[in-house]
């Protein structure tokens, strides 16, 4: 057997890393990345839902709607106000925060009907630049729900959460991780 | 478990900065002392290495209901459980000056402290000895009288050199941070690693914190410590003269009651505030020690100044202390300083913080309306080039900045705090004047592109502020209520102006000193 070369590996293989998800009914450990790419159950967001912030995620920072942005946020959004790792409990968002992200999300999906006809999802890469940049600037039109340039702060960093700041995160940017003490899991049990 | 009914010498709400302190000199003054937590235990453990983790330490008891032009940002700049804000604090540790404690007098704006800066001087000696601070006596050529600090200052990584170098281009002065971070094995705890990861917390003992430091020397001298238990009211005799005790509710909702000769409220600026509002009865109708009208009044904040850059040279900006590196204060001393542009106030640069990519201090917040391809492309450069300096930009106390209680009520049946605030124009053209300055010394730099952040709130203070006249403040410079002798106050909510410096070394020096008091005077005081 070879032997383990770096902690990153002995936590892998020991199966530190994983969250449970559920899939297909029955509780299984999985990082947030595979429970994504497996279409692990939802606790609370809306498979719809859950696509659409992948999207969205791919458009604000690209690779974190692969990385689990949509499991990332129901696993967050499911464990209350305590143990939630989510920015927007210091953005003077009262918990639980699911309204908010439901709200902005619907509100997402109507103002990219009513400008483009068409679904976020099914947007080209352009199309979905420009809205957003809009919801940016808070110029969207047809935003009906948190305040448009907040929702986009708020989801961005969301976003730059899942993709850069984990270990593996880190890594990617050349970045040193230099832990007193490992995260058990990157995003919380 | 807390037994119901419980009495003892002193009870102190809040294991934060102020409440470990205060019951680490009590207990070893001879007095039996319970600490009484809201938030959960918490150990070395719990300090998790992650941005993400990080965030389980921040407030997460009753919502605070925040309006105005600049609100408080409470959740952010409160901690919550054993250890308090304290806990995940960065130990940036400098001296208010002179001129702090009599802008009244001196400016006929905000307030005068009680007491000068010479009352301070020798707690402030005295706890830097204990606590142990790193910095550079001599370099600070601003520092107000006092002892030397008694560890050697922190290191300079390239970030810090870089921007020293800016300072310099510009005229302007620079010296290692004041830290409450050990540089070398002090009292038998180990040195810093300068891995940036304070804000999660320091699990290795390196920053002087509540764990680390007062909470270990309370338990060895007998005090007791109840995590998961709020005080939900202060209790007073039938004539509402004294403080008897506290009313209790653990995390299973029981209720109870714990009884002392002295009760001190170190629950950090908002909720002490709140605590002495909702504990009203009829000898009080507007809130305990509120005689005056001043209680919940002047809440203040820092504005911080944040300027940020990206420089040709490599600058492994997740060195260091999260704090920083090295503290300019040239444009302390006088606050009229940026007078022609409107400005009154002190301000110094807390230089080259650590930075870690993500998280609301981290870099890719820094340009928030980047996203897509150009914010990858900004990461990658940034991860390696970044450099960023803060500025603590003096608040004016200002009446109408105001903790009151909302019509809304917590699930133990509290109304909860509701806190208004804008900033006076003086503090708010301060922040303008150096922004400008703070962009030019990067400038200085050669940094290829420099930027700056909006008025971020920082440190919360004010709301029970100790004064000389019973009549417009809440306590004494002891902290000791005005109106009701054995019941007394700790934190930066006793801070009747804010200067431009971070608030717990001066939050330390002001226990350290109320404590002996208390001690010398217990039985006038509890009699
Ligand atoms: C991220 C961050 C960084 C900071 N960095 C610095 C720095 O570098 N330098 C500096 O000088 N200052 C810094 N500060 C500020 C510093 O933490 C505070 O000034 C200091 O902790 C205040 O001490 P305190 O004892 O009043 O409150 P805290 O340390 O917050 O302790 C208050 C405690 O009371 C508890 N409590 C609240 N309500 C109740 C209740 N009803 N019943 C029982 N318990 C209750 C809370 O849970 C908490 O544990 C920082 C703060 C934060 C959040
Ligand atoms: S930088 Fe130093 S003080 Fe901060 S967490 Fe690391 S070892 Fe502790």
């Amino acid at each position: 057997m070879p032997l383990l070369s770096t902690r990153r590996e002995l936590l892998l293989a020991s199966g530190v890393g994983l969250l449970t998800f559920t899939l297909e009914g029955c509780a299984r450990q999985m990082t947030p990345r595979e429970a994504q790419q497996r279409g692990a159950d939802l606790a609370v967001l809306t498979s719809q839902e859950a696509e659409l912030v992948r999207a969205l995620g791919e458009v604000l920072a690209p690779g974190s709607g692969e990385a689990g942005l949509a499991h990332y946020l129901d696993h967050q959004l499911g464990a209350g106000a305590a143990r939630s790792m989510l920015m927007i409990k210091y953005l003077g968002v009262e918990p639980p925060f699911t309204s908010f992200y439901r709200d902005g999300l619907r509100a997402l999906e109507d103002a990219t009907r009513a400008r483009f006809g068409q679904t976020f999802v099914t947007l080209d890469a352009a199309r979905a630049r420009a809205l957003v940049e809009d919801i940016a600037a808070g110029r969207s039109e047809n935003w009906a729900g948190p305040p448009a340039a907040f929702f986009y702060f708020v989801l961005r960093n969301d976003a730059c959460d899942v993709l850069y700041g984990t270990q593996q995160g880190f890594s990617e940017l050349g970045v040193p991780y230099l832990a007193h003490i490992e995260p058990p899991t990157p995003w919380g049990a | 478990m807390l037994p119901d009914g419980l009495k003892v010498d002193a009870i102190i709400v809040g294991s934060g900065a102020a409440g470990s302190h205060y019951a680490a000199k009590l207990a070893a003054g001879g007095k039996r002392v319970a600490i009484l937590e809201a938030g959960p235990a918490r150990s070395n453990a719990d300090l998790v290495s992650s941005t993400l983790w990080a965030r389980r330490l921040k407030w997460h008891g009753a919502p605070v209901l925040e309006t105005g032009k600049n609100p408080v940002g409470h959740v952010f700049n409160a901690g919550y459980g054993v250890g308090g804000s304290a806990l995940h604090h960065y130990a940036v540790w400098p001296r208010l000056h002179e001129g702090d404690f009599s802008l009244r007098s001196r400016h006929d704006r905000g307030l005068d402290w009680p007491i000068s800066y010479d009352d301070l001087r020798p707690f402030y000696d005295a706890v830097q000895e204990e606590a142990g601070v790193s910095g550079d006596a001599e370099r600070e050529i601003w520092r107000p009288p006092g002892a030397p600090y008694p560890m050697v200052p922190v290191p300079l990584m390239p970030q810090g050199a870089l921007i020293a170098e800016g300072f310099k281009r510009v005229g302007l002065h620079t010296a290692p941070l004041p830290l409450a971070v050990n540089t070398q094995v002090y009292r038998g705890r180990a040195p810093c690693i300068w891995d940036g990861w304070c804000d999660a917390g320091c699990p290795i003992g390196a920053l002087a914190n509540p764990l680390t430091v007062h909470l270990p020397e309370a338990l060895a001298a007998g005090a007791t410590l109840h995590p998961d238990t709020t005080v939900t009211r202060v209790l007073t005799d039938s004539r509402g003269e004294r403080a008897i005790g506290v009313q209790t509710v653990d995390a299973q909702g029981a209720r109870g009651q714990v009884f002392a000769d002295l009760v001190v409220l170190a629950a950090f600026t908002v909720q002490n505030a709140r605590l002495l509002l909702a504990s009203a009865g009829a000898r009080h109708p507007d809130g305990l020690a509120n005689s005056s009208g001043a209680l919940g009044r002047y809440i203040t904040t820092h504005l911080a100044a944040q300027i940020f850059g990206l420089h040709e040279q490599r600058t492994q900006p997740w060195l260091g202390a999260f704090g920083g590196q090295l503290l300019n204060q040239d444009h302390y001393d006088d606050k009229a300083t940026h007078a022609a542009s409107g400005a009154l106030g002190s301000y110094q640069w807390m230089i080259a913080q650590a930075v870690k990519p993500n998280d609301l201090l981290g870099i890719a917040p820094s340009r928030p309306e980047l996203f897509g391809a150009p914010l990858a492309a900004f990461m990658e450069r940034a991860a390696q080039h970044f450099i960023t300096m803060t500025g603590v930009i003096e608040d004016l106390p200002l009446a109408e900045n105001r903790i009151t209680l909302s019509e809304r009520r917590d699930v133990n049946g509290v109304p909860l705090a509701a806190v208004a605030r804008t900033s006076s124009s003086q503090s708010t053209a301060l922040w303008d004047a150096a922004v400008l300055e703070g962009r030019r010394v990067l400038e200085a730099t050669g940094a290829s592109e420099v930027w700056s952040g909006s008025p971020a709130p920082m440190h919360i203070m004010g709301g029970t502020i100790m004064g000389a006249d019973t009549r417009r403040s809440v306590a004494n410079s002891f902290g000791q209520t005005h109106d009701i002798a054995n019941l007394v106050i700790g934190g930066p909510g006793l801070f009747p102006t804010t200067g431009g410096v971070n608030p717990t070394f001066t939050v330390h020096a002001l226990t350290a000193r109320s404590a002996a008091y208390l001690l010398r005077n217990w039985r006038t005081i509890t009699g």
